[in-house]
């Protein structure tokens, strides 16, 4: 990239000069600042402890790369924690809550957005409103539930009560998206004789597609990083999710197993930003064309 | 592990068929009923994941030992101290979660009302192992009767560089606060000041600040545990030194030091000494090749510990104790009395205090003669460190406002306040209004 | 605009069909069960839509809630079920310095990280629209932040801020720029803003892709138009881009705000609140109160008191998209 910026003739190097200052320096900086911390997990994860205890000042401290990387801290997670189990769990409970939560927030949103019907206004608001209550101590109350419907120590102690805050949130993106969607196509449909319920799932659901995803993303984000009620709910090792057995088995007093736990933060994310990855590109292209009024 | 496969592929069909009918609660509940209730012997200890793994490791092993003694299954689970709190919170008010609780810090006080009475237990094994230190029975005796079995105290004392001590000429460890500072005034001009946390931390800032100030002659209340004498000459005084020594000899990014942050700064060299649990020593001699001094010897050759410095008032130390609760909502109290009894027994407790190799320490006083110590004179001072163990709420009971003092950080911030500026006087005025708050 | 444009054409066809459907009903209910009939209605179907939420919602956050409020109306601490005592929980944390501290900070947290993120991901969002080598890697790349488990990005910033190993203070050393030691925690009037940069770095990610969604809507021709009428970059932005994008910008800043007023894991991991409470938030002070002094009514107050002050900062934007959809 470099190389070519000399290159080109005097009108274009007005424009390229703007190009660099107005694109290229922020985007560097963003990506920078964005991965700058996920680079220093990476580090960490790979260093050799003895090279994690250097103060700042120290004169051998390199602190932007290892000189003797080592795998020790990966095997550690996998031979002695059960870190792929966590994993499964997480992915498990992740997805599952993910799909309740957009099968409800869909269903929901549309008929707010789209079907008059009285109390519709206050339903709305009631969905609403539970996204407001604070949820810090709410998992108190919350376990009386869960010991009454005894789903302690199982998946399923999550996954019904990751929609609670999912829902809310699935609920009002997909309104929104849901509004935007012209009306006319809906109604050409029932014209050439579809009913309502067939209109909504095979004319409006796939045009919300980006809408759906953008929702799915949200929820799957917010499961797979929940941390209290994971920890509140679930007892064996073997049912614990990502972000509760790593903490739990890699800090012990206070000593923290910082290869471990960034090794830990980083297999449990990858994954993830695979999926994403791919999901990103359909869901900006899928927007692309979809909604133009 | 084959059972949990099993377990999860019977989910996996559930999923579907709860996608397909939305509410499949019956189901779940069907599938999942059974195992998990239909046994009433089962036993759930929860305790923290414990710094030394050896020492986990024993009490894993125990477990089926357990199982077979008593005729139940026992199962151990750990979970990070901070965390501890939530799950037993959550625990006693839906009345339901595991039969044993590791509590910690004053907590048998503070859940006295869910907890159950184990009298019987405690005093048995009081008296078989020569008597619990003072202060563990004023812990876990609320009233007449005991709410957790003591079972071990992870006891404070200050590891210090012995090489950078002699470089500033001083042979042993400083006797006197005054000293301390003294000694700790060259040490940080030569770049290694003494690490201490005033931040909001779950150990190490209550263990300083306490003793601190009771070396002063300081206390939070009276002895009927309601008239507030925090703001006393004795406060005030103690806050103005701790100003200086802070200043003076002290590594001033500890005001947000959690309780790992003193033991990273130690073994990397950064600082000369710091009041913790034994847990650096042992890290260091876990890795050996891993922690270098700057002069290439190897760390932990160059450690020692030393308790607290005298203050006018004497030397005071706040430990960490840790204690068995069997809870009030268990089904299976007699059982988990039975157990408690086999675990803290002389025979039990014992392969698991060798394997603490000092970090913890007994409950009871007969676990100073043990010949554990003679393996590591570095570790000695730990032997009688529980003797000079004093409880937050002094000189009042150790009760619930004592516990709401300590998680307000109100005496951490006291110090922390004037450290960043206040005047020594109105922090001690600020404290005490809020303490006044608590305690009436 | 094209909202303006969109709308009396989908109003006039919507008046159109209304007509169609009028004539066409007749003709589908006979080939239609009895139930299918039903679901033609709207109220019905309206109500059939909203079954699974409300079950859900009902049975895990009704009674919650319900109970939340109730506790924070008495003496309840742990074990204890405690006395009703009317507000005076309200009462006493009103007058408590901590709590003080602790709202304010939770304001100056919100406005700030909010600001941060909107203003921080639209740019983002505006600079991966355009075309560049390695887009769809950039792309997927900015998202990490969000991923990673919060705890555990939190511990690799808490790493980093680290007084003693702060490799940002080892970076602007090298380059000259500090002499001494910047406390990111230790200096309590830095350490709030620490946590702000955090909650930055892990929020804008989540906004700068739902704007850049939101970006691929709007109609290349209107740009244009726009440049060839001689309006600047700037411009175009605020006349163009902003107006088109701002329904969906109002959903994510509304949901953002909740949860970052709401926030309690990034603090608790990185200060605690500390130092002297310099980072305490509603959340944290709560869960303080509540689950490390047990005093449960106490700390559910302190917890819900943050439910009338959302409210208005919700109300105040759902207002604002109500005007701004032009209802």
């Amino acid at each position: 990239m470099a190389g070519r910026a000399g290159s080109g003739a005097g009108m274009v190097e007005g424009a390229r000069w703007r190009k660099w200052v107005f694109f290229y320096v922020p985007l560097t900086f963003f990506v920078v600042g964005t991965l700058f911390p996920f680079y220093w997990m990476l580090v960490t994860a790979f260093r050799p402890d003895g090279e994690l205890y250097r103060p700042w000042r120290a004169v051998n401290n390199t602190p932007f790369w290892t000189t003797h990387p080592t795998v020790e801290h990966v095997l550690y997670l996998f031979q002695q924690t059960m870190f792929a189990t966590w994993l499964w769990n997480t992915m498990f409970i992740a997805i599952v809550s993910t799909i309740i939560s957009l099968f409800c927030g869909l269903l929901a949103g549309y008929a707010l957005a789209r079907l008059r019907f009285p109390l519709a206004g206050g339903l709305g608001t009631g969905i609403f409103v539970t996204y407001l209550v604070p949820p810090t101590l709410l998992f108190i109350p919350l376990a009386d539930i869960i010991r009454d419907f005894r789903l302690g120590d199982t998946p399923w102690s999550l996954i019904l009560t990751y929609p609670t805050f999912l829902i809310p949130f699935c609920t009002w993106l997909m309104m929104g998206y849901f509004k935007t969607i012209p009306k006319e196509l809906e109604e050409c449909a029932r014209i050439d004789g579809a009913s309502r319920l067939r209109a909504m799932v095979q004319i409006i659901f796939p045009i919300a597609t980006p809408g759906i995803l953008s929702a799915g993303i949200f929820a799957f984000t917010l499961s797979w990083n929940e941390f209290i009620y994971a920890l509140v709910f679930l007892s064996s090792p073997q049912q614990k999710t990502v972000p509760v057995g790593v903490v739990s088995e890699l800090i012990r007093g206070d000593v923290f197993f910082w290869g471990p736990l960034m090794a830990g933060a980083l297999l449990g994310s990858i994954p993830v930003a695979l999926i994403y990855s791919f999901f990103v590109e359909h869901y900006v292209a899928g927007l692309t064309g979809a909604v133009k009024g | 592990m084959d059972a949990e496969g099993l377990n999860r592929r019977k989910f996996m069909t559930i999923s579907g068929a709860a996608a397909a009918a939305t509410v499949g609660l019956e189901g779940i509940l069907a599938a999942r009923q059974a195992p998990a209730h239909a046994q009433g012997t089962k036993l759930h200890l929860l305790r923290w994941n414990d710094f030394v793994p050896a020492a986990d490791e024993v009490l894993l092993k125990q477990m089926p030992e357990a199982s077979k003694a008593l005729g139940a299954e026992v199962t151990l689970e750990r979970i990070n101290a901070n965390d501890l709190q939530a799950r037993i919170t959550a625990a006693i008010s839906s009345g339901s979660g595991p039969d044993i609780i590791h509590v910690l810090k004053n907590w048998p006080h503070l859940y006295e009302k869910s907890l159950v009475d184990v009298s019987d237990v405690a005093e048995a094994t009081g008296k078989a192992q020569g008597g619990f230190y003072p202060a563990m029975t004023e812990l876990c005796k609320v009233g007449s009767s005991w709410r957790a079995v003591p079972h071990a105290i992870v006891g404070g004392q200050i590891a210090y560089r012995k090489s950078l001590f002699e470089e500033v000429g001083a042979k042993e460890f400083p006797k006197t606060w005054q000293q301390y500072r003294e000694v700790g005034t060259k040490l940080k001009a030569k770049g290694y000041p003494i690490g201490q946390t005033a931040g909001h931390t779950f150990g190490d800032a209550p263990v300083f600040w306490y003793s601190f100030m009771w070396a002063f002659g300081g206390k939070e209340v009276e002895k009927d545990g309601r008239t507030v004498a925090l703001n006393s000459k004795e406060t005030v005084e103690s806050v103005k030194f701790a100003v200086g020594f802070w200043k003076d000899a002290c590594d001033e990014g500890g005001l947000a030091w959690d309780d790992s942050n003193n033991n990273r700064a130690f073994l990397s060299g950064t600082i000369s000494a710091t009041i913790n649990g034994a847990s650096i020593y042992v890290e260091s001699l876990r890795n050996k090749d891993k922690y270098k001094t700057e002069k290439g010897a190897l760390m932990h050759t160059d450690i020692l510990h030393a308790p607290n410095p005298a203050g006018p008032a004497g030397v005071f130390h706040l430990h960490a104790p840790f204690s068995h609760a069997v809870m009030g909502y268990s089904k299976n109290q007699k059982l988990a009395k039975d157990f408690l009894r086999w675990l803290h027994g002389k025979e039990q407790f014992e392969p698991w205090f060798v394997a603490q190799k000092g970090f913890s320490v007994g409950s009871t006083t007969d676990w100073e003669k043990h010949k554990m110590w003679d393996l590591d004179p570095v570790m000695l001072p730990y032997r009688t460190a529980a003797r000079a163990f004093r409880l937050y709420g002094y000189a009042g009971p150790p009760g619930r406002a004592a516990s709401e003092a300590e998680s307000k950080y109100i005496i951490t911030d006291m110090y922390a306040k004037a450290i960043q500026g206040m005047k020594p006087e109105d922090s001690v005025k600020w404290a005490e209004s809020e303490l006044k708050k608590i305690y009436t | 605009m094209s909202e303006a444009r969109r709308r009396p054409i989908a109003g006039g066809a919507g008046g159109a069909t209304e007509a169609a459907r009028l004539t066409t009903l007749p003709r589908e209910a006979t080939s239609m069960g009895p139930i299918a009939r039903l679901l033609e209605d709207e109220r019905v179907l309206g109500f059939l839509l909203l079954v699974p939420t409300v079950v859900l919602l009902g049975l895990f956050i009704a009674y919650p809630f319900v109970k939340g409020v109730w506790l924070s109306l008495t003496s309840a601490t742990v074990g204890n079920p405690g006395q009703f005592l009317g507000l005076s929980n309200y009462i006493k944390i009103w007058n408590d310095s901590i709590f003080q501290r602790a709202a304010y900070n939770t304001f100056v947290y919100t406005a700030i990280a909010t600001v941060g993120k909107l203003t921080l991901g639209m740019w983002l969002a505006l600079l991966l629209n355009r075309h560049f080598r390695g887009k769809r890697l950039v792309r997927a790349s900015m998202l990490l932040p969000f991923i990673v488990p919060t705890v555990l990005s939190t511990f690799a910033w808490k790493w980093m801020f680290d007084p003693t190993f702060s490799v940002l203070n080892w970076t602007l050393y090298h380059f000259g720029f500090i002499q001494t030691r910047i406390g990111w925690l230790t200096d309590p009037a830095m350490a709030l803003g620490s946590v702000i940069v955090v909650n930055i770095w892990r929020g804008m990610p989540f906004y700068a892709i739902t704007l850049l969604a939101g970006l691929q809507t709007v109609n290349p021709e209107l740009h244009e138009a726009a440049a060839l009428d001689g309006a600047t970059a700037w411009q175009r932005f605020w006349r163009i881009t902003w107006p088109l994008l701002l329904p969906v910008t109002m959903v994510v800043t509304l949901f953002s705000v909740i949860q970052t007023f709401a926030d309690f894991q990034l603090v608790y991991v990185l200060t605690g609140g500390g130092p002297a409470n310099a980072t305490h938030l509603f959340a944290t002070y709560a869960y303080q109160i509540g689950i490390n002094t047990g005093l449960l009514g106490e700390g559910a107050a302190v917890s819900l008191a943050m439910f009338p002050m959302l409210f208005i900062i919700v109300v105040i934007q759902l207002w604002y998209i109500r005007r701004v959809e032009g209802a």
